[in-house]
């Protein structure tokens, strides 16, 4: 918590991490590791959002995936996902996640190959 | 995914190649399973934190291939769906003295249909056993590269990348023809 946080607002309660997701687990499954998320809407400035999710819009700015989101801030990796997802449902961030099929597609390994050799 | 036991050189495959310094994201896992031991008892169910690194290559294009190291743990085999999910394929990374702690990823990887190969990691530029005789003791496919890598070192890590490629290549390919 940044002194900024405590003089412009209501003091913030320290909660567990998985009381910050409310106990959910479920429901961000398009969430995953490699997903990238980068911020869509800064919160007016009339909004407090935890810390948690204050840590991960800043980490945004520049696209981010939610491994590095979670290593970062940190959380684990389950919370990150929640908190990630919930985010992008209040607009705050967009999320670009993988499709499983792009890893299948030749033209992707291909570029990804030529991309190596050129390391 | 960079898959493999307990101290295999996951990490320092990882760190060879990343363009940033190797992070660690943890995630909880639940897991449950008859004691082995003591089939009498009730299925128990134990909770762990695994550590997980991964890292990062840029590559041209913008695109961005992350490499993750897998936890070793069969038990906790189910984190390996969130890794699998958008994965180009998987580097078994193996020490011949220690076959037995692959054989989990292994399954796993034939079971979910994800290109894989098998690296031998010469920590000390020696290989105790065949590559042959590493390929008969996994019971893989012909069609499974099985090649000698050092994971210290950032082109051998990259070629040994290049091999599993090559590998995902055929498999789409042939995929995208049927």
């Amino acid at each position: 918590v940044s002194a900024d946080d405590v003089s412009t607002g209501p003091e913030p309660v320290r909660i567990r991490p998985f009381v910050l997701t409310s106990g959910r687990v479920a429901g961000a499954e398009n969430v995953g590791l490699e997903t990238q998320v980068v911020v869509r809407h800064r919160p007016a400035p009339d909004v407090h959002l935890t810390p948690e999710l204050a840590s991960i819009l800043a980490l945004c700015i520049e696209p981010m995936s939610v491994a590095e989101i979670s290593a970062l801030v940190p959380l684990q990796f389950g919370v990150a996902r929640v908190l990630v997802n919930d985010l992008s449902a209040s607009g705050y961030v967009e999320v670009y996640s993988t499709d499983e099929a792009m890893s299948q597609d030749p033209e992707l390994i291909m570029r990804v190959i030529r991309g190596l050799r050129n390391l | 995914v960079i898959a493999g036991g307990f101290g295999v050189g996951k990490t320092t495959a990882v760190g060879a190649i990343s363009d940033i310094e190797p992070l660690t994201t943890e995630a909880v896992m639940t897991a449950e399973g008859v004691q082995v031991d003591n089939p009498g008892d009730r299925s128990a169910k134990t909770t762990t934190t695994v550590a997980m690194d991964f890292g990062c290559v840029t590559i041209e294009g913008g695109i961005k291939l992350y490499l993750f190291g897998t936890p070793g743990q069969s038990r906790f085999g189910f984190m390996w769906d969130d890794l699998a999910h958008g994965a180009l394929g998987a580097l078994v990374v193996v020490d011949t003295n220690r076959l037995d702690h692959c054989y989990a990823a292994i399954d796993y990887f034939e079971k979910r249909d994800l290109p894989f190969i098998v690296a031998v990691n010469l920590f000390d530029g020696t290989l105790t056993h065949s590559l042959q005789d590493v390929r008969w003791a996994l019971a893989i496919s012909d069609a499974v590269p099985v090649v000698t890598f050092d994971a210290r070192s950032r082109r051998s890590v990259r070629d040994t990348l290049l091999v599993l490629l090559d590998r995902a290549l055929d498999r789409a390919t042939a995929a995208a023809s049927r």
